[in-house]
């Protein structure tokens, strides 16, 4: 059974603005990743799983309970970081840990002491004194700290520095062994990589593709750049690739001698056989990454998109 | 000629923190990167840069101008981005620009429309409702609509999602193409691999390393992961004369050290067995500072 089920979810702004008909089931102790550009519609759709939002057509459940209606249920129980973090200013740090352990009728605060060591909060001073990096620390700090089993971040690390970002990253790693359920957006392809089971990429309130983070890895269609080192090497392979008809060249530049080739890993001993003939000056893998998968879906002539962010 | 020219460059700010001993020069037309955590000193030092901050020891120069004394003469050849923005009041971003460009005795403003296009700012909105991403492009529209010759960037993409991160290398691009010469910090590796000519690594106010991108990126010494589909040819090959790394027996995998004048060779060996995959593998610039200094 899913633990995040997400069903046709829509929520119309109008002017193409919202989410339409988005589905995404999250099964217990998987990482599901959100990938898209501001505006996109990854805080909508988050909004509706913490019950902040009724879903206009459609339904999203937490642990088989409608997120609308067991709202209050669902906002004590689930671990959220939302993007945008405004905490009540009058409080000190510490003020503010103990208000929310009281709303959830917590005593037991060793783990929120944990927390504190771990992400170096200084929670003594007022909040409105502090940084924005602090700030954040503070809110992960109190959506945690009741150790829950399934957890909603929105872009987690933002505001927070490269070291504070490598020790929110083990940290999910950590809960993940723990067997937590995550829910994670973020715009940063390195922290979607090492942490994600599976990624959806959402692009104008619409999912566009989910795929499964191993299968991006181990992807068996690969691409080799080579260069030769005379010309008449370069136009003989170019035919002889031709003419296998399973490779196909990617891109040449005739001025470096240079070729990229598209080779499935089915046909590799077909290609080094090949290559075993010539006199390459240097043969190097290019590499397929998030960041190209991504892509992908978004044309790179940002002059067609409809807003900015 | 060297343009930026940093010269035993110490800021003390006392139990460790601010920059030591920092030594850099920059060529015309050159695009330096640095990277480091929060608190290595990058803002320190690129606050020496752009005269805001008097070095405790050492100097550095722009254009042979000292940096400190003649602070109000450089900041005319630079267009310089903030790590933590913080605007002037003004009303919108279109009257921040304006107010921008009188400062600078600027008049034409089609560069800065142009940015403005690419960068899909809408500038008329209220400056102080502004999100983090619309603050920092209208920042990058600020530090470049008037052309100069040097740019000094601290954390640049800092809040911009990633098509606008495409969008602003897409622009650096371009200014790297007119010959512009950029000191920039940040913590996006990728980002300093598309655009930097050389990177600095900074920790506790020192410069510890610095690595050309481009010896990183086309290492002529590589790494390859060969993966056998028999255990026959898994030990066979392990008798050839190459140089192995690792090897990982349950994937029937070997690590392969060679040099690319001997890449020959490896086709002609492997020619001989059945490969089920074969892999480079790469070390990022990350990678690379990260083996020569954990």
């Amino acid at each position: 059974m899913s633990v995040i089920e997400v069903k046709c979810l829509t929520k119309d702004y109008g002017h193409g603005r919202g989410i339409f008909n988005v589905s995404i089931q999250v099964g217990k102790g998987e990482v599901y990743g959100f990938l898209g550009p501001n505006g996109a519609g990854k805080t909508t759709t988050i909004r509706h799983i913490m019950g902040f939002q009724q879903a206009l057509q459609g339904s999203t459940t937490v642990l088989g309970q409608d997120c609308w209606k067991a709202s209050a249920d669902i906002q004590k129980d689930v671990g959220y970081l939302p993007g945008e973090i405004t905490l009540p200013e009058g409080l000190t740090g510490r003020e503010f840990i103990k208000m929310m352990a009281d709303l959830r009728g917590m005593k037991d605060l060793s783990y929120a002491k944990y927390l504190i060591e771990k992400f170096q909060l200084e929670p003594s001073g007022k909040l409105k004194r502090m940084s924005l990096g602090m700030k954040r620390k503070l809110a992960i700090v109190t959506a945690f700290m009741h150790d829950p089993q399934v957890l909603v971040l929105d872009e987690p690390t933002s505001g927070l520095d490269p070291m504070m970002q490598q020790v929110f990253i083990d940290f999910i790693k950590e809960e993940k062994r723990k067997g937590k359920t995550i829910l994670l957006s973020s715009h940063l392809f390195g922290e979607i990589d090492e942490t994600c089971d599976k990624i959806s990429i959402i692009k104008d309130g619409h999912l566009i593709s989910t795929v499964v983070a191993a299968d991006l890895k181990n992807n068996e269609n690969k691409v080799y750049k080579l260069e030769f080192i005379e010309a008449l090497d370069y136009e003989s392979f170019i035919r002889d690739i031709s003419s296998t008809q399973v490779m196909e060249i990617m891109h040449h530049k005739e001025e470096l001698l240079q070729v990229k080739v598209a080779v499935n890993d089915a046909d590799i001993n077909k290609f080094i056989g090949l290559v075993a003939d010539y006199n390459v000056k240097f043969c190097s893998e290019v590499k397929f990454t998030l960041e190209d998968y991504f892509m992908q879906f978004y044309d790179r002539n940002i002059e067609h998109k409809k807003r900015g962010s | 000629m060297s343009y930026i020219n940093i010269n035993n460059l110490t800021k003390d700010y006392g139990k460790g923190r601010g920059n030591f001993d920092v030594n850099l020069t920059i060529e015309k037309g050159e695009v330096f990167g640095f990277a480091g955590i929060n608190g290595a000193g990058k803002t320190t030092l690129i606050r020496q840069l752009m005269g805001f901050l008097k070095p405790s020891s050492g100097y550095a120069t722009i254009n042979h101008l000292n940096c400190w004394e003649h602070s109000a003469e450089i900041k005319k050849l630079i267009g310089y981005i903030p790590g933590e923005i913080a605007f002037p009041d003004a009303p919108t971003g279109t009257e921040f620009l304006r107010r921008q460009a009188e400062l600078v005795g600027l008049t034409d403003m089609s560069y800065a429309e142009a940015l403005i296009k690419k960068l899909q700012l809408d500038p008329t909105a209220n400056l102080k409702r502004m999100s983090k991403g619309m603050k920092q492009k209208t920042a990058i529209v600020a530090a470049m609509m008037h052309d100069p010759n040097i740019l000094i960037f601290d954390e640049p993409t800092t809040g911009l999602d990633p098509l606008m991160r495409v969008a602003f290398i897409d622009i650096m691009k371009d200014e790297i193409k007119k010959g512009k010469t950029i000191f920039m910090s940040s913590h996006m590796w990728d980002e300093m691999e598309a655009v930097c000519n050389r990177v600095a690594l900074i920790k506790d106010g020192k410069i510890v390393a610095v690595q050309s991108v481009k010896e990183v990126k086309h290492n002529k010494n590589k790494v390859y992961h060969i993966c056998f589909r028999s255990e026959v040819d898994y030990e066979r090959f392990q008798a050839e004369s190459l140089v192995f790394g690792e090897k990982f027996n349950d994937e029937l995998k070997l690590a392969i050290h060679i040099k690319d004048k001997d890449v020959r060779d490896l086709f002609k060996i492997m020619k001989n067995y059945d490969v089920k995959s074969f892999v480079e593998f790469k070390l990022s610039l990350e990678e690379n500072f990260k083996k020569m200094y954990d």
